[in-house]
């Protein structure tokens, strides 16, 4: 009998969800509604294309993003932005039923202040500020941990992954390496979680994320001519022996090499981008689409956490979005390189 | 044996009653979580989906109508309550206790996406949401039937 972590393929374009959960019938429903609010791929494509920063604004007017009054600067947009965002955060602290499910986004946000923490550490520049107040540990008491050097105010989750990173960084005084270390402990952690709560979503939804990671490092990794082997997370439904692999051959043998796998499209397109544009642009666009490929399948649940977790994915891409965009027209980027990161 | 026989048939009358009970309870439990989950944010929506929380309860009823049924039966009977009479009527319970039960809490399911989709598409409340319902109640109203016909078909002692 084989695992569940097992780099086996066994569904043809998405992996399972789950069943549904009737105790989140109340929550789904609610979700559902603001579903409907979300931004259209159209209106985001004509922000992309107005003449201006402020024309770009006024397609806002009407959303939840509507600014008063005219707008030059980009202060009050960010405000704004991080308002949305921490309100639709709340929201699924709220929503969720399930408190390991909550835990697991705090520790998004746990490892993402270590990350920033230990790089301003081995680096000799002060702690500092401007850490998440979503994690575990409030921002004050993690400066202070951080300063004293008492991780024991930690979970545990976050002491192994602080020794990992440091150790990681001392053997080569490579500060990339502290990022890998962290990368791979959050995974596993992620992956074992997922195994403990006992929902098939989070372990697909992890597993997905490990692949497209994976699929970003190896064009990364080919385009620095670059041969570190260890970089590729396991835990993936693709096995790492083929990333691998995917260093020694050239270009145009990694989309064949995917050819087996729902991931063949993306790496074809992002491959074809890259080698025509030298740039990701398009590959970070199709890995988030595949991703996102994923997260609809949830509209078949009734009730049950998946479409909770689907729709603040899809709530903080719509942040970020309107963020890329707004910065972009207000530094007069050209609307080509904003179509290519969000699609035609 | 007659007592035992009297217990059977009022057995089969209770389980018409109670199991497609649970049935209806469970199913309008569903579709009204979702109802006010989708009422929390869109109020307006009230009256497009009362008849998708309602519809499981349905079964609730058709459970008391033949528990009803069977009672007028057991008391025709009197006294003169045999067993294969008494097997009889618990019998014919069987097919709405059953149907009721199961249909109720599919059909609370079905209504509970129901709802969610007319949260999206409130023009599809009734094509999509309410008719997709209806088709469970169907079976319900087989099983109904059924238990109707056969306690119909059971042969009262006329009295002289």
């Amino acid at each position: 009998m084989r695992t569940v972590d097992e780099a086996v393929i066994d569904f043809h374009r998405y992996p399972p969800i789950g069943p549904d959960d009737w105790r989140y019938g109340l929550a789904t429903a609610r979700v559902r509604c603001l579903e409907a609010a979300l931004l259209s791929r159209a209106t985001l494509l004509d922000m992309a294309n107005a003449a201006s920063f402020a024309a770009a604004a006024e397609l806002l007017s009407g959303t939840e993003y509507a600014l008063s009054g005219a707008v030059d600067r980009f202060g009050p947009v960010e405000e704004l932005l991080l308002q949305r965002r921490r309100e639709v955060r709340e929201l699924f602290i709220s929503l969720m039923l399930d408190d390991p499910l909550v835990e697991l986004l705090r520790a998004r946000h746990d490892f993402a202040n270590m990350r920033l923490a230990i790089r301003r550490i081995v680096t000799d520049r002060p702690v500092g500020s401007g850490y998440s107040d979503f994690g575990s540990v409030s921002p004050e008491e993690f400066e202070e941990a951080i300063q004293q050097e008492n991780y024991n105010a930690f979970p545990l989750y976050l002491q192994e992954a602080i020794e990992e990173a440091v150790l990681a960084y001392y053997e080569n005084r490579d500060i990339r390496a502290i990022d890998y270390a962290i990368d791979r402990y959050e995974a596993r952690y992620r992956i074992r979680t997922a195994h403990e709560v006992g929902s098939v979503f989070l372990l697909s939804f992890f597993r997905v994320r490990i692949d497209l990671t994976n699929i970003r490092t190896l064009l990364r990794l080919k385009a620095a001519d670059r041969m570190e082997r260890g970089l590729f997370l396991p835990g993936g439904f693709v096995e790492v022996e083929r990333f691998i692999h995917g260093l020694d051959l050239g270009y145009e043998g990694l989309a064949p090499l995917f050819y087996a796998t729902p991931y063949y499209e993306t790496v074809e397109g992002g491959v074809a981008y890259f080698t025509a544009e030298k740039s990701f642009l398009r590959l970070e666009r199709l890995c988030e689409e595949y991703l996102f490929g994923f997260l609809r399948t949830t509209r078949s649940i009734t009730a049950g956490p998946q479409p909770i977790i689907a729709y603040l994915m899809f709530k903080e891409t719509e942040i970020r979005m309107v963020r890329m965009i707004l910065t972009a027209k207000m530094n007069g980027m050209d609307a080509r390189l904003i179509l290519d990161r969000l699609g035609e | 044996m007659a007592q035992i026989a009297l217990g059977i048939a009022f057995l089969g009358a209770a389980l018409a009653a109670f199991m497609a009970g649970i049935g209806s309870a469970v199913g309008i439990g569903i579709a009204g979580r979702s109802a006010t989950g989708v009422l929390s944010e869109k109020p307006e929506r009230y009256g497009q989906l009362f008849l998708q929380v309602v519809l499981p309860g349905t079964q609730g009823f058709y459970g008391f109508v033949i528990a009803f049924f069977a009672m007028g039966r057991i008391r025709a009977f009197g006294d003169g309550l045999d067993l294969v009479n008494a097997l009889a009527i618990f019998s014919a319970c069987l097919p709405i206790a059953f149907a009721g039960m199961l249909s109720a809490i599919h059909q609370g399911k079905t209504c509970a996406a129901g709802i969610l989709m007319t949260a999206k598409r409130p023009e599809m409340a009734v094509k999509a949401g309410v008719l997709y319902a209806a088709m469970v109640e169907v079976y319900a109203v087989l099983g109904f039937l059924i238990s109707l016909l056969i306690l119909l078909q059971i042969q009262v002692p006329t009295t002289a």
